[in-house]
């Protein structure tokens, strides 16, 4: 019994705009002291530069800020009742989600003054009949890419409904 | 310090209580808006959690810390894989540990994992970081 309709297939493999982020230091040094850094290279811009990079350093999972915004910085009518983003939620069934894995190649560093543009697609839907009925999995690739035409991060996020 | 790596070295723990304040500033600073990580009736009374959730990419940020507030914030994975195998909440104090796993001339594996006091892992997963020598 499928519950992955043609209506999900082609929210599958219906194309997402590319999202641009020109990455400030405040971006920087606001998720740096969400997620309890100390290293001077993320907040200030001289140690930064003595530790030679060009400009504040971003720590290793600054983005999935970037990510996050893609998703979320839209209107509230674009919003479901959770607050999560609409066009992030397959149309199926159910909408009671777990986190599966999360896979991610890092490239290049990232650095304030970067304008990193996100492309985002739907690589993998499918379902398996679990012990509690069916489980579909969504794969989601997120692919980071900066100014300077470098792969930066590259994060392959899986979802599974049931 | 990475030339003395040997497998089977334990990755030291950090060890993490994040406040209402943690998880607002997280889903602040990634302008992320879903409810079960600050709105608590709604996490309670109609999602049935009992608390509010600690975010799973905070405690994904928690494996890459380990090695780093180890080893450097210059020493960058190439890779990382993780996963969540149990919910976390507010006021769960989170211990974050790992170990190396290999090491090669110029990059060493590592397995990596959160977990809670009572011993439940929440996290865990595999990476491989570049050696500066």
């Amino acid at each position: 019994m499928g519950v992955i309709t043609d209506e999900a297939r082609s929210w599958a493999t219906a194309p997402f705009p590319a999202f641009e982020m020109v990455i400030s230091r405040t971006d920087i040094q606001r998720f740096a002291r969400a997620i309890g850094e100390t290293d001077p290279v993320y907040f200030d811009i001289v140690a930064a530069r003595e530790a030679g990079y060009p400009d504040l350093l971003a720590p290793l999972y600054f983005p999935y800020i970037i990510r996050s915004h893609a998703s979320h910085l839209v209107s509230a009518n674009q919003l479901e009742p959770d607050g999560s983003a609409s066009v992030d939620v397959p149309p199926l069934p159910t909408d009671r989600a777990m986190a599966g894995e999360t896979v991610i190649d890092f490239g290049a560093a990232i650095h304030a003054g970067d304008v990193i543009t996100m492309e985002k697609r739907i690589t993998d839907l499918y379902e398996k009949e679990g012990r509690s009925g069916t489980l579909v999995f969504v794969t989601i690739e997120f692919l980071f890419t900066n100014n300077r035409g470098h792969q930066v991060f590259r994060e392959s996020f899986t979802r599974i409904y049931r | 310090m990475s030339a003395s790596l040997t497998p089977g070295d334990a990755i030291p723990l950090i060890t993490r209580t994040p406040t209402s304040i943690d998880l607002f500033q997280f889903s602040a600073a990634a302008w992320l808006l879903h409810k079960i990580h600050y709105d608590l009736p709604f996490t309670t009374e109609s999602d049935g959690h009992p608390g509010l959730l600690i975010h799973g990419p905070l405690q994904g940020t928690y494996l890459m810390q380990a090695v780093q507030w180890w080893l450097g914030s210059e020493i960058r994975p190439t890779k990382i894989a993780y996963r969540h195998s149990a919910p976390a909440y507010l006021g769960d104090t989170l211990e974050c540990g790992g170990s190396v796993t290999e090491v090669r001339d110029n990059s060493f594996d590592v397995d990596l994992w959160v977990r809670k006091l009572d011993g439940t892992v929440t996290t865990s997963g595999t990476a491989t970081f570049n050696r500066s020598d």
